[in-house]
């Protein structure tokens, strides 16, 4: 495989005083536009005790601007042919629309209308409180989506800004009124540190100076810099030996099963490095973690590991599930290959695997009008350049037996201070995992 | 407007064994996307067996006479490539992504394993572990899975659209080895499969590259009819089931019409009109005005036979299904007794046109969409003039079909009610 650089499609990038960085992309093809904001409003800012604030602020955007009521903001939006993606992430919160590339100019003003002048009516503020409280609630009969909370809430630990779910704790959202939403609103919808991106058919000077046009119109009611307080992101602390958290679902067959460790942030150094090496463990279909467990041995449908590398610190995590009667086995067999995996790192197949699998694919993440908007916006805010994607091939395609070894002891999530979760049924978990290490038992609305 | 096939420059082959080829180039990314679409899926299974064409999509990953156990993968990986496959009713489906300078690997590994598939017991008993595992996950411990099984067995009483895609767990663990040779045999033939390339190739070589590794497969008899027949239904059927959950849920559903009929475009638009975004008809009345429900979502998509429309409802804590059946209905009833206005008709228009816009816009949607076409409308063509039938549909065409379909005694409903099942 030749180690070419990626080719962007052209693409201009500017950055206003205010701070906001405007990105215009060229895509030929179909006759699409869209359009993306992305603003420093993630859920790592949500006030303490207020945890779920951001995604409730984002998911209120669209229930009534100062122009028109909710009905006609969505009106709006779906006569277009468009959806709105609107959603927090841990980083940040991002809008966006795709329409038919004549409709170009309604769906910027649209997504700048939503984003820029919510109303925040009293009414629409409690209904999302009791749909917030409603969802949570319902989230608890999906184990995987238990799983994920308890990931984030005890992976990161207590008082870290990351350690809770976007959607936050019922008891922190029933405490939601309209002047949380105002406030943040008004501290975390600012230019400065925000992107907004266009991707259509025009050139990128045409595309940028049409943003630049609508957005004129819109300068008036978007602050440029607001006061904020300055996250604080603890280290997280090292831990010793593992231990196992329970969370008990009435009438499970099967245990979904995470083992959580410390991980590292997007911005690392060693990015590559770090993607390659966990790609050889549980990245592919044929990693040594799928191949020992599922194809092997029959454990379980699906079987990996994930990086998830926020800007300022990322866990490791393992993730797979199996029916009660074989859970003890396969929390076995998955530390022992990645403790091996750890002091051993990758076999020089397998790592030449991971390399031209991660290298091959690459190309695909960038190629609908959203992943375009979405990858590039994530590098340049992220610090990382558009350098990242560009060079990424050529990157992961270097990555050294040596390099890899080393990784595999930093990335493998079965190490001192792992934590294993299961989200099952209590007793048939506890008599499976006795003796294996120190274990709480958590009810699941705990996670609510 | 319709699409214009000079932006979809496909060209179309079959080879003598009946290998249906569907090539469509595209040069603006290193990347390329093959999909092989066999004409089976569980409506072609009989009870006993069901589930056999879902496990046989997994065993299909086992090894074949030249490239061994776990080779499949292994090589795709190692050549910049990934996999995946997925049945269906009327379908399965299998596909690669991947750097397009592997197409030759590509081509050879799937023609392998069609020529000589290695169907052995041992890799037949962890598949099997695999599925039931798959099946505990998406069925017997989500309550999605359990609704739309009981559904299912509610809706069809003699067409195999009654039993799931996975199978009944007794199935899984009976399938023999037999079964799955004699399978593939049956339905594993060059003549019962369309092959789908698009992306960064050079079309007369890739032709001739398949001719190279397929043309020598034998074709197979044509595989067996399916027993269609399902009587009318004279009155409303319903199911319960008790689990331990937060909140009921409901899951409804109504025979309508077969993917080839129009009458599925109408029920397209009245899936947009209903649950497609958040100003929908259904999501506006029971989500946000009445607060029943945390979602309602239409799942509707085109099947060979007459297939489900169907809403799903999942219900606020403490909400009575009762009250939510009872808005359903209402909702239901005014799409059929009301003409749907202009507006939110060019609403519904618009969205499933973009809808389908989208699904062009990747390398894997373009090969996914023309092999769908050829399979359940006949031809990848189909999707050119598509968004023009849309066009023409009228409100009357919605209320009619609306009035047809949703018949209080066409009505199938489960509830799941909080709750155990008493010993």
């Amino acid at each position: 495989m030749t180690a070419a650089d990626l080719q962007l499609p052209p693409l201009q990038i500017e950055k206003l005083p205010s701070g906001l960085t405007l990105l215009a992309v060229q895509k030929k093809g179909l006759p699409l536009f869209h359009v993306r904001l992305s603003l420093p409003a993630g859920a790592c800012e949500d006030p303490r005790g207020k945890a779920g604030l951001a995604q409730f602020t984002v998911d209120l955007l669209r229930r009534g601007t100062r122009r028109r009521p909710a009905q006609d903001v969505d009106e709006m939006i779906e006569s277009m042919g468009a959806h709105l993606y609107a959603d927090a992430s841990m980083e940040e919160a991002a809008l966006a629309l795709t329409v038919p590339a004549e409709l170009s100019d309604r769906a910027v003003d649209a997504l700048f209308e939503v984003a820029l002048e919510p109303a925040f009516e009293d009414a629409e503020v409690s209904a999302a409180r009791r749909r917030s409280i409603a969802a949570l609630q319902s989230d608890l009969d999906e184990p995987s989506t238990v799983a994920g909370r308890a990931v984030v809430t005890l992976g990161y630990g207590p008082g870290h800004p990351y350690a809770h779910p976007a959607q936050g704790f019922c008891r922190d959202v029933e405490t939601f009124r309209r002047e949380d939403a105002l406030s943040f609103h008004a501290t975390r919808y600012q230019q400065l540190g925000a992107l907004a991106a266009v991707v259509g058919q025009g050139s990128p000077a045409e595309l940028l100076d049409q943003l630049k046009a609508k957005l004129a119109q819109w300068e008036p009611s978007w602050p440029g810099k607001s006061q904020r307080i300055p996250l604080q992101f603890a280290g997280l602390p090292p831990g010793e030996g593992m231990r196992a958290v329970v969370i008990h679902k009435p009438d499970a067959t099967q245990a979904q099963v995470r083992i959580v460790a410390p991980g590292l942030p997007r911005s690392t150094p060693q990015y590559a490095e770090a993607v390659v090496t966990n790609t050889a463990l549980g990245g592919g279909f044929t990693s040594l973690l799928v191949d020992a467990i599922r194809v092997d041995r029959g454990l379980s449908y699906s079987v990996n590991t994930r990086l998830h590398m926020n800007r300022r610190a990322g866990l490791s995590v393992f993730s797979s599930f199996t029916k009660n009667e074989t859970l003890r086995e396969l929390v076995d067999l998955a530390l022992e290959k990645m403790r091996g995996y750890a002091r051993s790192g990758p076999g020089e197949d397998s790592l030449e695997k991971a390399r031209r699998y991660l290298a091959g694919l690459f190309p695909l993440g960038l190629e609908s009008h959203e992943a375009l908007a979405e990858q590039i916006a994530d590098a340049l805010l992220d610090g990382l350049g558009l350098e990242h994607l560009t060079t990424y091939r050529k990157r992961v395609l270097g990555v050294t037996p040596a390099q890899a070894r080393t990784m595999a002891g930093e990335i493998s999530p079965a190490r001192d201070g792992a934590l294993l979760i299961v989200v099952g049924e209590s007793e048939a978990a506890h008599k499976a995992l006795s003796g294996l290490c120190p274990l709480d038992l958590k009810q699941l609305e705990e996670f609510a | 407007m319709p699409l214009s096939d000079k932006d979809f420059p496909v060209a179309e082959h079959t080879l003598p064994n009946g290998l249906q080829i569907r090539l469509l180039e595209d040069r603006s990314l290193p990347v390329c996307t093959v999909y092989s679409f066999f004409r089976v899926g569980s409506r072609n299974e009989r009870p006993g067996i069901t589930g056999i064409s879902h496990l046989f999509e997994h065993m299909m990953f086992n090894g074949s006479r030249k490239y061994g156990p776990k080779e499949f993968d292994r090589r795709l990986e190692a050549a910049g490539g990934s996999s995946n496959a997925y049945t269906s009713q009327d379908l399965t489906a299998y596909y690669e992504d991947f750097a397009s300078e592997a197409l030759p690997l590509v081509l050879d590994l799937e023609a392998d394993r069609m020529a000589s598939l290695t169907i052995d017991d041992t890799s037949l008993a962890r598949e099997r572990d695999v599925v039931k595992e798959e099946r505990r996950f998406r069925t017997d411990n989500d309550i999605d899975g359990m609704l739309a099984e009981a559904l299912g067995a509610l809706t069809y009483l003699a067409h195999p659209y009654r039993w799931p895609v996975i199978g009944w767990m007794s199935d899984i663990e009976a399938i023999t080895r037999q079964d799955c040779e004699s399978y593939f045999r049956t339905y594993y033939a060059p003549n019962n499969c369309t092959l789908v390339l698009v992306g960064d190739f050079d079309s007369k070589a890739a032709l001739k590259e398949i001719q190279r590794l397929y043309g020598s497969i034998p074709s197979g008899a044509p595989p067996p009819g399916v027993p269609t027949g399902e009587p009318p239904q004279k009155g409303e059927r319903r199911a319960v089931i008790r689990y331990p959950s937060q909140a009921p849920a409901l899951l409804a559903g109504f025979r309508s019409s077969d993917g080839r009929d129009t009458d599925s475009l109408v029920l397209d638009l009245i899936e947009a009109a209903l649950s497609s975004g958040e100003g929908a008809r259904l999501k506006r009345a029971l989500v946000y005005e009445q607060e029943l429900c945390v979602d309602a979502h239409v799942y509707f998509g085109w099947r060979m036979d007459p297939g489900p429309f169907e809403v799903s409802l999942k219900l606020n804590p403490g909400v009575d299904p009762a009250r939510a059946e009872s808005a359903l209905w209402a909702e239901l009833s005014r799409i059929a007794g009301e003409r749907i206005s202009d507006r939110e008709l060019e609403r519904a228009k618009n969205l499933v046109r973009s809808q389908l816009l989208r699904a062009l816009s990747t390398t894997n949607g373009r090969a996914h969409t023309i092999g769908q076409m050829e399979i359940m409308l006949g031809s990848w063509r189909s999707m050119l003039d598509l968004p023009d039938r849309y066009a023409a549909i009228t409100a009357a065409d919605v209320q009619r079909v609306a009035h047809k379909t949703f018949a209080p005694h066409r009505r199938n409903v489960v509830t799941l009610f909080p709750g155990e099942v008493e010993a």
